[in-house]
Formats: C-alpha cells, structure tokens, sequence
C-alpha cells in the first residue's frame, strides 16, 4: 500500500498501511510554527530554555504533532474528511530527534463510508509518543 | 497457548480500540496470540459478553481489572462479584497489600504492571512503601515501555524473586500483542488462567520477539 | 466516557462545572495562518495549502490551534499543580473558510482521575463547540489538561 493514494471507500482493505512520513520536527520548523500560529515559547523554539523547565530539549507542540498525524491521513487520501481525531500525548516529542508517524486502519463502515485509523507518532526508539485513533469519511463512489 | 495479558477497549477512559476491532486485527495480521485479556482502569466490566465475538475469531477473551494503588497500578485476575465487593475498584489509592489479600482469599491473582514506570511502577515506590507483602508476580514486559522500564523490570523481578508476565497494554487496536504471556496448556477462561498463574509455569514473551509490531 | 473512576471531591466537581459554559470568544479565521500551519504540520493538499485552491480551507486539526479567552472556569479551584496538556480532540462538522467568523464556547466537558507518583492526576477536559456566523456547528475542540497534583480535601 506504500506510496498509494486511495480515493474511495472501496479502495481501503482492513489493515491496510497508510504511508508513513517522517515529519519536520526541527528547530526551524517550531520556530516557524511558533511565528505563524503560536506556542512560540522556549520550551518549543529553544533547547536550552527547555532545559531551563526541565526538559531534556524542546519539544514539538501537541498541536503540531496533531497536525502531523491529519497530514498523513490526507497524504494517503487526499480527499478525505477526518471528521474525528484524539490524540493522547504520551510523552514529549523532542524537537531535532527524528520520529516516524505511522496509521493502519482498523475498522472500514462501506456503508457510512468511513474508516477508522490508528495513528502513532514514534521515535527513533520505536517508542510511541502520541497515540490516538481518527475517523475519516471517503466517497462511496 | 499465548494471550496477552494487558489490554484496554473503549470501555477504559483512555482506550479507542474496540473489541471487535481487536479480533478482526489479530485475525487479519495474523498476530501470534490466541487470545487477550481486558483488563480496564479501574472498574470490571461484568457487562459485556463476548462469547460470539470469542467463537467467531477463535480467540480467548477473557476479563480482568487494573486497579490503581500506593505502588502503581496492578493487574486483577479473576475477579468475582465476591471480589469486586471487597474493595473499591474505582479508587485511585488501594493499599496493595490488602488487594493481594483479597485475591488470595478469592482465587484471583494481583499482577503489578509496568512496574519500572515512574510514577505508576512499582518500583518508583519500593524505596518510601518497602517491598510489599504477597506479590509473587508481575508485569516484565509491557508494549507502551520507554526508556528502559522493562530493563528495570526485570531486574526488581531478578532482584525480589519474582515471576514475569507480559502483556501489551495496548489502548488501540493495532498494539494488541506486541508483549504477551506463554502458558504450557490452554486457558479458556478467567478460572483457567488463574491456576495458570498459580501454578507459575509461563513465560512472558517480550516486544522484539513477537511479530506484532 | 466509560465508568471512570471519580473521587469525592471530584464528583463535587463534575456536578458543579460540567456542561457550564465559561468562556465565549470570537475568532476570525486567517487563511495565511492556517495554509503556514497546513505547510509546517507536512499537508500536501493544495485545498490547505493555496489560498487560490477553490475549496481553500483550514485542515480540520486546526480547530486545536484556537485558544480561548480563558481555559478553566474562573471560579474552578486551585488543584496545585502545574496543568500539562494531554492530549487533543476535533470533532469536525463543516468546512473552516479563510476569513470566516467562528464564535467558540467553552465547557468542561469531563474530569476524571489517575494515580501519579505524588498523588492523583486530575484530568479536565475541555471542550470548545465553534460556531460560524449563521450559527452552524462548524467542530468541537477537546483539550485534556493533566494537573499531577492531589486535590486538598
């Protein structure tokens, strides 16, 4: 399924792999986040005024990481509503430390259209640092 | 027969899984475990059957509890309506050594779980509580541990003399039996399970040898 | 939420502060904002991306980045702990459109407990419903808030 895009209800097999992508979680890009949508405080845009709030560096937002887990939903559907998505925040996501964000699907409702998505972001580890399940419509077309 | 030990579905605050879910996922991916145990934060789910479910996949789903106490969070197998009426599941400050008591007095079995987790281990409390009477069995491998915690599970089990068990932990469905338990014989149900774990032949079987992820 | 487990005090919460709206802002939605936001969080569609695009909107994530004019009810009492964020919710209803004037109104939604290393975790969730102009149900926007202290009784 890698690579794939779906585009209809049909398309999508229980259990099927979303693609995943590594997200930008640099410095660069929570500061950019901070200077155009906000949560432009130290313990997101510099390590070392984290680490003055006890934190081992900066960490990504949970907004952003939120972000990140719709983006891949809509990378492998395009057309897709997400018309629902919790996320818990685990742990921290620390800003310049790569992270996979991965989705499988775990339930497909032909009849409503919609799937819904396990959704993880993970580090370099393996270990899962935002959890949470989405729900996505699709055309029945 | 291996069965994970520790999962939670919808019915916990914190799970998005649904049981169905957790069958039709084990079935399609072809997870290595016979079946799971549900065992939800803080209250047990004398409701819910789900022998259909159970017979349609051929999975074992059996029913335990995660009750919350001064040492961390603890697995309960084999809770009875004679159990559940001993204290109070939905408490976030049990004793540990009195659920222990209870379960021995009514043939369930206490399970400490991710006990090298800050905070909600075991063993982040050994140092202020002491070690606790009773336990004889806990969580050594649990799919949601980071940073060494299973490493440190290990080594208070090493330390204390006690057995291991694993189970994933999983809150959504596709984390179901990323740990698990091995037993010698089938356990078809939560009696079952219990004299399995009494009779302390098992083995808990870690994240990197299961194929579930 | 199924069965949770509450405290005393805290069921004394949830019956004084559930469901009683507390804060009521208005946000006039910048499509800059949302398309810059859209671009950092890895969105590739064009209809988050361009302003051009004819179905230009706001990814339905971006509902979490709204941030009310106060995230607690005024009179909730101190719990004395710091408050972490735990975790986010979006129910989507309707598109958000560039320039598009939403009314968001805050309630508790949920408050429920854990245990933590230093006492209980208080977990209070926060749900803003938006509205647009002509009143239509645009997205709910849950905020769990973790406050790792124990409530004085």
């Amino acid at each position: 399924m890698s690579g794939k895009t779906v585009s209809a209800i049909a398309d999508v097999e229980f259990g099927a792999q979303l693609p995943s992508f590594t997200p930008d979680t640099s410095i660069a890009a929570t500061r950019r986040f901070g200077r155009h949508v906000g949560w432009n405080t130290p313990r997101f845009t510099d390590h070392e005024g984290a680490r003055k709030e006890g934190l081992p560096g900066a960490i990504v937002p949970g907004v952003m990481s939120q972000g990140f887990l719709g983006a891949m939903i809509h990378r492998w559907a395009p057309d897709a509503e997400i018309v629902a998505i919790d996320t818990v925040f685990r742990a921290p996501v620390l800003v310049d430390r790569p992270h996979t964000i991965t989705g499988v699907v775990t339930d497909v409702d032909e009849d409503a259209g919609t799937v819904e998505i396990d959704i993880t972001v993970a580090n370099e580890a393996g270990e899962t640092r935002v959890f949470g399940t989405a729900t996505a419509r699709l055309s029945k077309d | 027969m291996i069965l994970d030990l520790h999962t939670h579905s919808i019915k916990s605050d914190d799970g998005r899984a649904k049981v169905a879910n957790y069958c039709q996922w084990i079935r399609a991916r072809g997870v290595p475990i016979d079946g799971f145990v549900l065992t939800e934060h803080r209250q047990f789910d004398f409701a819910s059957d789900y022998g259909e479910l159970s017979r349609k996949h051929d999975l074992v789903i059996l029913k335990g509890a995660e009750v919350e106490t001064e040492y961390g969070h603890v697995l309960v197998f084999g809770v009875t309506e004679a159990l559940y009426g001993e204290f109070d599941f939905a408490s976030t400050r049990l004793p540990l050594e009195r659920v222990v008591e209870h379960c021995d007095a009514h043939g369930a079995v206490a399970v400490p779980c991710h006990p090298g987790r800050p905070r909600v281990g075991m063993s982040a409390h050994l140092a202020e509580h002491g070690v606790p009477k009773g336990v004889r069995i806990v969580e050594i491998h649990n799919g949601g541990s980071r940073d060494g915690e299973d490493e440190r599970a290990v080594a208070m089990a090493e330390e204390l003399g006690y057995l291991g068990v694993g189970g994933s932990d999983s809150h959504i469905v596709s984390h179901i039996g990323r740990c698990a338990t091995e037993f010698p014989a089938p356990v078809g149900s939560e009696g079952a399970l219990v004299e399995a774990l009494r009779a302390e032949e098992f083995r808990a079987i870690p994240k990197g040898e299961s194929t579930a992820g | 939420m199924a069965e949770a487990a509450v405290d005393e005090d805290v069921l004394a919460l949830r019956e004084r502060f559930l469901g009683r709206e507390f804060d009521e802002v208005t946000f006039v939605i910048n499509g800059d904002r949302f398309a810059e936001y859209a671009k950092v969080c890895g969105e590739t569609a064009p209809r988050f991306t361009d302003p051009a695009h004819p179905d230009f909107q706001a990814p339905p994530t971006f509902v979490s980045t709204l941030v009310g004019g106060r995230s607690m009810p005024p009179d909730f009492p101190n719990l004395g702990g710091m408050g972490m964020d735990a975790g986010k919710g979006v129910e989507w209803k309707a598109p958000v459109r560039a320039g598009a004037k939403l009314t968001g109104k805050s309630h508790l939604h949920d408050i429920y407990t854990k245990t933590g290393r230093s006492g209980r975790m208080v977990f209070l969730v926060t749900r803003m419903e938006l509205r647009d102009e002509n009143g239509v149900h645009v997205a709910n926007a849950d905020t769990r808030t973790v406050i790792r202290e124990r409530i004085k009784k």
